[in-house]
């Protein structure tokens, strides 16, 4: 089911590459990025194709951050020890098959519920997701169906002064704000109701980073930082 | 043009440290920040234009340089440009997230294009030019300009379109027919 890309869509790959792009359009292409492999992996050739003109830039005296990198480093290997994966092992809530398919999952592609009319999880009252991006970012999050509550902890996350903002992506790979969640500990988000039917098994949460004001936002403004799927249990 | 023996070296070093970086050696990311800040804090300051948010990404960016060096490919990329466009992609999310922010840019007439002129120019002395910056040139005055000023001082759509004072379609025409003829000739190389 390889289709080739419109035209508009190859020109927004170049567009979004060389990074031109703002607001909507930046946004959209950002979303595309994440929904469809064949754009991801156009913008990719583009970034490659401009990649040697970065030998122009002229060098400036730098700022003596290489100690604050160093501390950086050092916090994340802290963190280590609380890894996403002993976390749901620990936990009785997960039993050690699905744990594992947990750890696997690094979803790009949005979820397949073309003809499945979206019945939200009717057996299940507990959902979970494990959301990991690169390096070690990982959040972990369970869903209480009766409640229609989101309970995420942000077990690592990259120090930023922006906001972690918490999606949902429906059927077509587009994201849906869940509002900020903390960047250190516990969140507890209530699941606004039309927002409801998008909670299926199989459907992709994601967390982006965010400036705190304007919040929920229509649409994130960067690539996410973190994706996963939901289980029902 | 061939590449001196003094380049190939040092690009040769700077992937072995990369791949060192990549299996987890914190001397060897130390060695890569000593050899390439002042480099990428000039991508970093060069599109914020602002010092202090450039040292933030600055920082960021090593640390995605710790995560990402894995996937550096000696033969397909050349270690410092791999570096320049992880420096340049992060400044340009910032940017586009602080858009208010931003001072306007230098005006393209006078500082800006002497700058990236003779950044260019000194360049096609250098022992990395490669055949983007041939088919760079070869596109129309305005297509080169507005491309130049996207990729060098990270411009937006609506920035160009204030910069070069022309409506915001003429731009976006501009980095488009730019952009396919830099596909075509590259591809022609």
């Amino acid at each position: 089911m390889t289709s080739a890309l419109t035209p508009e869509l190859d020109a927004m790959a170049g567009e979004l590459a060389l990074g031109v792009l703002e607001g909507e359009a930046r946004a959209k292409a950002l979303r595309m990025v994440l929904a469809n492999p064949e754009f991801a992996a156009r913008v990719a050739m583009w970034q490659q194709r401009l990649e040697p003109l970065g030998s122009a830039f002229s060098e400036v005296s730098p700022p003596a951050v290489w100690r604050a990198i160093e501390a950086e480093l050092d916090a994340r290997e802290r963190n280590k020890g609380v890894s996403s994966l002993r976390l749901w092992r620990g936990s009785a809530l997960v039993s050690g098959a699905i744990a594992a398919s947990l750890a696997a999952v690094m979803v790009l592609t949005p979820p397949q519920q073309a003809t499945v009319p979206p019945v939200s999880m009717p057996a299940a009252t507990t959902a979970i997701a494990q959301l990991s991006g690169e390096g070690d970012v990982v959040l972990a999050a369970e869903f209480d169906t009766r409640q229609q509550l989101i309970t995420i902890r942000a077990v690592t996350l990259p120090s930023s002064k922006l906001v972690p903002e918490l999606w949902v992506l429906d059927g077509a790979g587009v994201p849906r704000s869940l509002g900020l969640i903390r960047a250190g500990g516990t969140t507890s988000v209530t699941v606004p109701d039309d927002v409801r039917p998008l909670l299926v098994d199989g459907a992709i949460l994601a967390v982006s980073l965010e400036t705190a004001e304007g919040a929920p936002h229509a649409s994130p403004s960067s690539t996410p930082i973190a994706t996963g799927k939901i289980f029902a249990i | 043009m061939p590449e001196s023996r003094g380049a190939v070296l040092r690009r040769d070093e700077l992937s072995d440290l990369l791949a060192s970086v990549a299996a987890g050696d914190r001397r060897a990311l130390a060695s890569v920040y000593d050899r390439t800040s002042a480099k990428l804090f000039g991508v970093c300051v060069r599109i914020t234009r602002d010092h202090s948010a450039a040292e933030d990404i600055l920082q960021q960016v090593y640390i995605k340089v710790w995560d990402k060096a894995e996937r550096f490919e000696r033969d397909l990329a050349s270690p410092i440009t791999w570096l320049c466009a992880i420096a340049r992609n992060t400044a340009i999310d910032w940017v586009r997230k602080h858009a208010a922010a931003r001072p306007l840019p230098f005006d393209p007439d006078t500082a800006h294009d002497s700058e990236a002129m003779s950044a260019l120019e000194a360049l096609s002395e250098h022992d990395s030019r490669t055949a983007i910056f041939d088919c760079l040139e070869a596109l129309p005055p305005n297509q080169q300009k507005a491309i130049r000023l996207a990729f060098f001082d990270g411009s937006s759509h609506s920035e160009l379109a204030h910069i070069l004072k022309v409506p915001l379609g003429t731009t976006k025409s501009w980095i488009r027919r730019g952009l396919l003829q830099l596909r075509g000739c590259l591809q022609n190389d």
